[in-house]
């Protein structure tokens, strides 16, 4: 079960997810301690290559490493040679050089971890790539609702917002999915694609999503220097017909659903206020199971060994192929 | 002098090969029959088995020169020609500079004389600088003998642009070849909009935005009494739109199809496998089974590759940075070969009539055959032998393109052009 790098949900086992899952819990009992530390991970190195602003994935990132004993490295990506139009691949070959064990890196461009994982023995972790995935998000939010619901087949979770752009929605959906949960999305037709996998429910009605009963409303961040390209007429309308106002908020207290959010919060636009002060409420909690998560992965990843090869589906059909055998 | 025995003709006329001897003396067919006496001095090769086709010729390939000599050159775009059979090409003009003028496009033709040893025309943009504002300088480019005038790479944008281009060219008796492409609905990213680019979390470009463009530069050529060509369409409703116009027969209208869009889908991109991502992106299935009833049926008047080189390095990189397009003329014949004439889906006689004959006619250049009195320019193919594309065996100066290391079934041999024997594997 040995992994050298993490970078998708979709190539994860179901073994491998309940075991982060488990490991996460006896992480997170240390957060109850007063030394919180462990030295799993003590000589080793932890390299942060954020390309895009973060605050939560960095932070979380930064503290599992040090409370695993690593010595953590910000590349800082606005003062190198980057701006001076460096390739990513450039980059690569100087970090390979240092020898870093671990890479955690973040980039607008999807599949660019998995480029960078080819190419260096450090273990890579993808923390978002563009609109592909973000891994452990999907993790911590699996974890935070198996907390709530220690046995989750069959469970409804209902993921409203812009699935066109979101990489928590596809790595989250395709994890819970893993896990037996029912999954379903609502949002506006620009922002739902038709092409979702079939195994997902459609909604544009917010009215027709409660009807499908979800235990879990999931509420994605609305994505607002977007709205340059204009995907819905404003958020004043957004908010009216697919976010969480005070009146849906009466409902969803009634019928005892739990809200979370991967952060940070459009107050006004995909909730209002006083979501954060519900009960059953699960943000602060998505946050906080972020670091177990993470040194779940930290300490699960083993760094060194071969480049692993781009699988191309060309080499993956090389042998008996309709391909290539007419 | 030269004479190959038993090789089976191929026509465009016939989907059956004739097995006949050919006798070709001072770059001509001098005799075709059966058991040819043997001339003194004759080299005589054994071509039993052997399919003898007209040299190929593509009406799309990007040579990258002036200004990306580091993908390719001419040198080696028509190397890479011969060592696919082709003997022949036109080069697109989205060069730097572009091919706008006659100054351009007649330095491009002298460095072609001495430079390649097949014929290399090339084409002439319809907007200065491809920019798709001001027109270039039509006529100067038509005194050189520019017949194809288009901004590939990009649509131009401007309808009204087009038009009085089209109103302009028409009268010079020159053509418009278009890519077509609603730019504000495909976005910069080369990926067809569809399960994979959710899957992969990319932006997609749906087929709608080709289409609307094939159907718009008909209707304006159709206004302005001009001959459009449809380049490198990948989508079924593309196709459609072809064969409906092509029907009411009130608009010179032809059309291409490239190997890659009848042979990949947007599933083969896998793991952002950048080999597989060129503009117009693979589309699906469905897509690839229209495209490939459409070239039988005859909506598409040739195949051609879009031979698009560029470097390792910038193919190398993610699926995003790495510029779309992929190399063809070193694997197309032998692909089309493998692919649909040895399982059946279509014979020689297609292969002849639209990736030989119909280019040529396209730019009103002699069609090749293989018949008593023609030059010599033709193609010896063995049908059992098989091709390894590995980089050595490319000539092209990039090797951007899903064959590389594959083995398919098929050889080019023998490449004949008037006097000269252009390429000659050792096996033969």
């Amino acid at each position: 079960m040995a992994r050298k790098d993490l970078l998708d949900i979709a190539s994860l086992h179901r073994e491998e997810i309940e075991f982060l899952l488990d490991q996460s819990t006896s992480f997170k009992k240390l957060f109850t301690h007063s030394v919180k530390k462990i030295p799993a991970l003590e000589g080793k190195s932890v390299l942060m290559l954020f390309y895009e602003a973060s605050t939560r994935t960095h932070s979380s990132f930064e503290v599992a490493a040090k409370r695993l004993s690593a010595e953590v490295t910000n590349f800082d990506v606005a003062h190198s040679s980057i701006t001076k139009g460096e390739s990513v691949r450039e980059t690569i070959e100087t970090l390979q050089a240092m020898r870093t064990d671990y890479i955690v890196v973040r980039h607008s461009h999807p599949g660019l971890p998995g480029m960078i994982a080819r190419q260096t023995t450090a273990s890579v972790i993808n923390a978002g790539d563009g609109a592909h995935e973000h891994p452990t998000q999907a993790l911590l939010d699996a974890f935070t609702i198996r907390e709530k619901f220690p046995d989750p087949r069959g469970i409804k979770v209902l993921i409203i917002g812009d699935i066109l752009h979101s990489r928590v929605a596809r790595s989250t959906s395709t994890l819970l999915q893993k896990l037996g949960v029912e999954v379903a999305y609502l949002g506006p037709g620009s922002l739902v694609p038709k092409y979702v996998p079939e195994s997902i429910r459609r909604f544009t009605d917010y009215e027709a999503a409660m009807a499908w009963a979800p235990d879990v409303v999931y509420l994605l961040r609305v994505q607002l220097e977007r709205q340059d390209v204009q995907f819905f007429p404003s958020v004043r309308e957004y908010h009216r017909v697919y976010g969480i106002t005070n009146t849906r908020l009466a409902e969803i207290r009634d019928r005892g659903l739990y809200i979370m959010h991967p952060g940070p919060v459009n107050r006004g636009v995909e909730l209002c206020d006083a979501v954060m002060d519900y009960e059953r409420c699960l943000i602060t909690n998505q946050v906080e199971n972020g670091i177990s998560i993470r040194m779940a992965v930290l300490d699960w990843l083993t760094p060194g060994g071969e480049f692993p090869k781009q699988e191309s589906y060309v080499a993956r059909q090389r042998t008996g192929s309709a391909l290539l055998i007419p | 002098m030269l004479l190959l025995q038993n090789a089976r003709i191929a026509s465009e006329n016939s989907p059956v090969l004739l097995e006949s001897d050919v006798l070709i003396v001072e770059g001509k067919i001098q005799d075709i029959g059966s058991k040819l006496p043997i001339p003194e001095g004759a080299r005589v090769i054994d071509a039993r088995g052997r399919v003898l086709l007209p040299g190929m010729f593509d009406a799309h390939v990007h040579f990258r020169a002036p200004g990306f000599e580091n993908k390719e050159t001419i040198t080696t775009g028509s190397e890479a020609a011969i060592n696919g059979g082709i003997t022949g090409v036109v080069m697109m003009p989205n060069t730097r500079p572009a091919l706008d003028s006659a100054t351009t496009v007649a330095t491009v033709l002298e460095n072609a004389k001495d430079r390649s040893r097949i014929p290399v025309y090339t084409s002439g943009c319809v907007t200065k600088n491809r920019e798709g504002k001001e027109l270039a300088e039509i006529e100067g480019m038509r005194g050189l003998g520019v017949k194809m005038l288009t901004d590939d790479g990009d649509t131009t944008n401007d309808p009204a642009v087009l038009l009085r281009a089209m109103q302009y060219a028409t009268e010079f008796g020159m053509f418009f070849a278009s890519h077509c492409e609603v730019p504000e609905l495909a976005g910069p990213r080369a990926l067809n909009e569809g399960v994979m680019s959710y899957r992969l979390g990319i932006k997609g470009s749906p087929a709608c935005a080709e289409e609307i463009i094939i159907d718009r530069d008909i209707r304006l050529a159709r206004a302005a009494g001009a001959h459009v060509h449809i380049q490198h369409v990948s989508s079924k409703l593309g196709m459609e739109t072809i064969r409906w116009w092509k029907s009411r027969g009130d608009v010179k209208v032809t059309a291409e199809v490239a190997p890659h869009h009848l042979l990949f889908t947007d599933e083969h991109i896998g793991d952002y496998d950048t080999n597989y991502k060129m503009n117009p992106p693979l589309r699906t299935q469905a897509d690839c089974d229209a495209l490939l009833e459409g070239l039988i049926a005859g909506v598409f008047d040739l195949i051609a590759t879009d031979h698009a080189p560029h470097t390792p390095f910038e193919k190398a990189q993610d699926f995003i940075s790495a510029p779309n397009g992929i190399t063809g003329l070193d694997t197309a014949l032998v692909s089309l070969h493998h692919f649909f004439v040895a399982p059946g889906k279509f014979g020689w006689d297609l292969v002849v009539k639209r990736y030989s004959a119909e280019p040529r006619r396209l730019m009103s250049l002699p069609v090749p055959s293989i018949a008593v009195g023609q030059s010599a320019d033709c193609v010896l193919f063995d049908t059992e032998a098989e091709t390894t594309f590995t980089r050595e065996f490319m000539k092209s100066k990039s090797q951007n393109t899903p064959f590389i290391d594959q083995t398919l079934k098929g050889r080019v041999d023998l490449v004949i052009l008037g006097t000269e024997i252009l390429l000659e594997r050792e096996e033969l």
